[in-house]
């Protein structure tokens, strides 16, 4: 068979390279580990593509025991995903995969697609990383399980079938699981469907369970809820799980072993503790560093990875990672490391540490990452000494309102009710500051942003903008000099510049809108391209020929060319990878502190938004329950919605992970029309659940509006009911809730301490 | 759901009413059948011609406005659609001619579709192959080809036929032997020789589109995510493939098929011209030469009927293969 002896052709060049008896013997898969449910040997993946052959996965070696989660953490083009196709068998047949894949003993690569479906949904099994195309639109859900049920179990009778459905949905989470077998796909919520997704998984109860980026695609508070879900499934089952994911946060609570891509092959691997308390390799250090923290006041510089990714059609000569490494030198481009156990690690039954650098024994815990990567010195603007009250206001809100009347009926409409996709929102931003939004998609987020942009003197409430009123957006003047101060940045740096404009004319049309004269806007690109991190000499390039990060930052550079007071940042890193993000945020915080912006910026990434913001709203179904500077927010959140919001996000912290408390909100953000009369949250809120009737009954009725923090006293922490113990002064922090310091409902809560 | 079929069929009633209308205004303007009455011999006086005319309803003194509602009243209150100039009932004729025309369409409906539809599925696994080459090759070709010349070859290889054996095994025009004696079975083996030409010749051009949109659809959902969820379940690939992606392919099809069967009843021109089967579609070209104001308006209005009977099932049989469709 072809992976064998590929394999052993491989081990014959390794023993030259000098590795010992028994490390070859593992290698060429013939020594695996006793009881491993998975084990993969020198797992090599190779596609012909245009540009000739795409080396995408080289050397993968891992071994998998029940009942443990390896973590594969790597960013795009990492070549994590290809790994668990072919470990599934499901590449396509252009792919060539070499090497050995062993469950349970038995050899899956070489075998034929039929062969293999004995195990793929039997005793190996998959969940994808988009639930909305995952699952086929035109057949129940209940279809689809049973599908998997017959697949392996053919003798299987109906009844036992349906009955094993039921108890499958009931098990991840579905309620009322009898009734919902017969609901289509579309009928769900992405993150039920992606809690379908798992039941079909563990349908056979697998041994070894693959989750391909499983949360991505969702909510922090449903991304919650399907980690749990994931970590029940494996808690019934016992299935060994490899989870994939870009996230360092996701995989510190849940993996007991980490492996580290890089440009296709692992460049650390060890117990988790090892490598987020204790990294070797210098890639893995800039990750953790690139990282922002959602849980740490304490304002640092991110650690930017500077260039990207090799390209995979090119066989590495030395460290792939050499051209991006700070402390690369000349070894480091002699030849490809291998993956060295680290000096003094043991074997504590996972994986052993081990790291693919040549200095890894320099690389101790005392090491400081932000000095390695050279990490900038955290710019300080000049207002930050300024109190906000005595800036100038640049961006007001009063009362802005965006109801959307829903319809129904093809020829004779009727109005069956009101989407309130904003519902009376007043904040301010004053000059020099970061204000963000934060909150689930469909909290009306985005239609903020699109009020604000909007300049109608019809609209609903009052925008003001650099002192100009959009009341008095009457003529295209008012309207030119509002849009002057305020320009956008947008999500998705790809889609947002035009693929024909070169760099140059992507910049120069601000400018010649503006009235600039030709030579002056030559000489203020050359100043932004210079301002924003970029090559001068690069403006006749097209923007396909710049990276994601660079994009980005040609999109900050069109949006700074008429010089604003604001900009608005919509989601301006949830596209790019965490070692660009990191550069992008930089940049941003820079900007803002040289040029003395304003930001106001829309993210779902709370750790992103603590890092660059100064002020925070959460906003929940058209409204701001919480409001106010963001350490204050993050720190003593006041609003249930906040304080689950902020529970729900991972932290790379694989010890603080493992015992905090979690609030999983139940259920998904209620549909506009099933909008409670009262406080809006009343229907998820975990205190309002835990409430006794007569209390509930307030929250049902009365809108509770947004009132003033007290500042939280020092040490008497929760007040008891009753009158609080001195009138302490009010804060900038303001949040809608009657029963804040309520006790939280016993099933919302959950703690991992036995892990 | 028999609620929105009432629904929708009252709208397309208006509809037809609409465009049957307006095309009796547009044929009521501009034939003029009293110009090809000057060409007979003896040529009849202009007041002859008016009297014919008007003993036949077709009185060409009266307004537009006011032959339009005669014409309407008939319809309404006899269902009479009137007279062609030569004095035939328009009533009598209509029936012989969807007849005729139905006959010749319907097994080559069905045999283009099941043809059509499992190469598309055929070639679609075999994306790239020789067979899936040769096959979709040959569809384009007849996409290309003018389907009167496709229709004329295929005559042409018919004669060929009977020349080589020496004996006519086809007729290559006309629906039946006329004056055929004879009992049940050669009756039927006439029939078979009439019906096998046309059939032929026009399944072999129709069924290009359906395999080329099916395959297209096809191998659109054949690498879709929920494919591979399938596959990973433990499905192999063309138990997945014909499982999940091949429902989700056939949605656009099916909606694509309910439009065109009726085209094809209603517009059989060149077939009907070509195989001299005098079915509807003949007609209405006829009726346009023949200056036949009510026949010409007639077939418009058939036309406008079958399109609304293929809007409902398209919308029917969206239905059928895709839940996501709500029918309210």
């Amino acid at each position: 068979m072809s992976h064998e002896m590929t394999a052993s052709a491989e081990s014959s060049e390794l023993s030259a390279s000098g590795l010992s008896t028994a490390e070859r013997l593992r290698v060429a898969g013939l020594h695996a580990a006793g009881d491993a449910v998975l084990s993969v040997r020198d797992l090599n993946v190779r596609f012909n593509t245009e540009n000739g052959v795409v080396h995408a996965v080289r050397g993968i070696d891992f071994d998998l025991h029940a009942g443990r989660t390896l973590g594969i953490v790597g960013e795009s083009g990492s070549g994590k995903s290809v790994t668990s196709m072919a470990i599934l068998g499901l590449l396509p047949d252009t792919a060539q995969v070499t090497g050995s894949v062993r469950l349970q003993g038995k050899e899956l690569l070489g075998l034929s697609d039929k062969a293999m479906c004995r195990h793929r949904g039997n005793d190996i099994a998959m969940v994808f990383q988009d639930p909305l195309s995952s699952l086929t639109p035109v057949y129940t859900v209940g279809t689809q399980i049973i599908e998997a049920l017959t697949v392996h179990n053919p003798a299987m009778s109906k009844q036992a079938k349906e009955a094993r459905a039921v108890e499958l949905l009931g098990m991840v989470g579905i309620p009322s699981p009898k009734d919902r077998l017969k609901a289509f796909p579309h009928e769900f919520s992405g993150g039920m469907r992606q809690r379908v997704m798992i039941a079909i998984a563990i349908a056979n109860n697998p041994r070894v369970l693959i989750a391909d980026e499983p949360t991505t695609a969702l909510d922090v508070t449903i991304q919650a809820q399907v980690l749990e879900v994931l970590h029940t499934a494996q808690e019934e089952t016992g299935a060994a799980v490899v989870m994939i994911t870009h996230d360092l946060g996701v995989v510190a609570g849940m993996a007991d072993d980490i492996m580290v891509m890089y440009a296709g092959k692992p460049v650390e691997t060890g117990s988790v503790d090892d490598i987020y308390y204790n990294p070797r390799m210098p890639y893995t250090m800039g990750l953790l560093g690139a990282v922002p923290r959602v849980d740490v006041a304490e304002k640092t510089s991110l650690v930017p990875i500077e260039g990207i990714p090799p390209n995979l059609v090119h066989t590495p000569t030395g460290c792939s990672f050499a051209p991006r490494c700070p402390l690369a030198g000349d070894a480091c481009l002699d030849g490809e490391p291998e993956l060295w156990p680290v000096a003094g690690a043991g074997l504590d039954g996972g994986l052993q540490h081990k790291a693919a650098c040549i200095k890894t024994d320099s690389l101790g815990g005392d090491v400081d990452v932000r000095e390695v990567f050279r990490a900038p010195a955290v710019p300080v603007s000049h207002f930050d000494a300024i109190p906000r009250a005595e800036r100038r206001t640049v961006l007001e809100l009063r009362e802005v309102r965006k109801h959307f009347p829903l319809m129904k009926g093809a020829l004779i409409k009727r109005r069956i009710g009101t989407v309130k996709a904003v519902d009376g929102l007043s904040f301010d931003i004053r000059e020099g500051e970061c204000f963000s939004i934060v909150g689930e998609s469909g909290c009306g987020k985005t239609t903020t942003l699109l009020e604000i942009m909007e300049f109608h003197k019809d609209q609903d409430g009052e925008v003001v903008i650099g002192g100009l009123s959009n009341k008095q957006a009457a003529d295209a003047r008012t309207k030119g000099a509002m849009r002057k101060e305020l320009q956008m940045v947008f999500q998705d740096p790809t889609g947002a510049l035009d693929p024909r404009f070169t760099v140059f004319e992507v910049l120069s049309e601000p400018l010649e809108n503006a009235g600039m004269a030709k030579p002056q806007i030559r000489a203020r690109i050359m100043e932004l391209m210079e301002l924003v991190g970029l090559q001068p000499d690069h403006v006749n390039r097209f923007p396909n020929q710049f990276s994601g990060g660079q994009r980005q930052r040609i999109g900050i550079a069109r949006a700074l060319a008429v010089n604003p007071k604001l900009v608005v940042l919509d989601e301006p890193v949830s596209a790019l990878d965490v070692s660009v993000q990191a550069g992008v945020i930089n940049l941003l915080d820079k900007l803002r502190a040289e040029l003395g912006l304003s930001y106001l910026m829309v993210a779902h990434d709370l750790s992103v938004v603590r890092h660059i913001s100064n002020r925070v709203a959460v906003m929940y179904l058209g409204k701001i329950v919480e409001i106010g500077d963001v350490d204050a927010v993050f720190d003593n959140p006041r609003h249930p919605y906040t304080r689950a919001l902020l529970s729900a996000i991972p932290v790379p912290d694989p010890v603080l992970e493992r015992t905090r408390e979690r609030i999983i909100l139940q259920g998904d953000l209620p549909s506009p029309l099933e909008a409670p009369k009262g406080c809006n949250f009343a229907t998820r809120c975990p205190v309002f659940a835990a409430l006794p009737a007569a209390k509930q009954e307030k929250c049902l009725t009365l809108e509770p509006a947004l009132e003033a923090a007290a500042a939280p006293a020092p040490a008497a922490g929760y007040r008891a009911a009753g009158l609080p113990a001195a009138p302490a002064a009010p804060t900038d922090q303001h949040f809608a809730c009657f029963y804040p310091d309520g006790e939280l409902d016993a099933d919302m809560l959950v703690v991992h301490e036995s892990l | 759901m028999l609620r929105y079929l009432a629904k929708r069929a009252l709208t397309y009633a208006f509809m037809i009413f609409l465009t049957t209308t307006a095309g009796y205004f547009l044929a009521v303007n501009t034939l003029q059948p009293a110009l090809l009455e000057q060409e007979r011999i003896p040529r009849p006086t202009t007041e002859q011609v008016a009297n014919s005319f008007r003993l036949k309803g077709l009185d060409p003194d009266l307004s537009p406005w006011e032959r339009y509602v005669e014409w309407l009243t008939a319809i309404v209150t006899r269902w009479d659609w009137g007279r062609s100039p030569s004095g035939a009932f328009i009533n009598a004729e209509f029936g012989d001619r969807v007849w005729i025309s139905t006959r010749l369409f319907l097994a080559s409906i069905i045999l283009t579709l099941i043809i059509g539809i499992a190469l598309g599925v055929y070639t679609a696994a075999r994306q790239y192959k020789a067979s899936d080459r040769v096959i979709t090759s040959y569809s384009y070709l007849v996409y290309i080809v003018p389907a009167p010349i496709a229709y004329f070859l295929v005559q042409l290889g018919a004669i060929n036929i009977n020349e080589t054996v020496g004996e006519r095994i086809f007729f290559v025009t006309g629906i039946s032997t006329p004056g055929l004696e004879g009992d049940g079975w050669a009756q039927f083996v006439d029939m078979l020789a009439h019906y096998a030409v046309p059939t032929f010749a026009i399944t072999i051009v129709g069924w290009g589109a359906y395999q080329i949109a099916q395959r297209q659809y096809l191998l659109d959902n054949v690498n879709a995510d929920f494919v591979r969820t399938a596959r990973a379940k433990g499905l192999t690939r063309n138990q997945a493939i014909s499982r999940h992606a091949l429902r989700v392919s056939f949605i656009p099809v099916a909606q694509s098929i309910a439009f065109t069967i009726p085209a094809i009843f209603a517009g059989g021109f060149f077939a009907e011209k070509i195989f001299a089967w005098h079915g509807v579609g003949s007609w209405s070209i006829d009726a346009i030469a023949l200056q036949d104001v009510n026949a010409a308006t007639a077939t418009l209005a058939y036309g406008s009927v079958i399109f609304a009977i293929g809007a409902i099932l398209a919308d029917f049989a969206t239905t059928l293969v895709d839940p996501r469709v709500r029918v309210q």
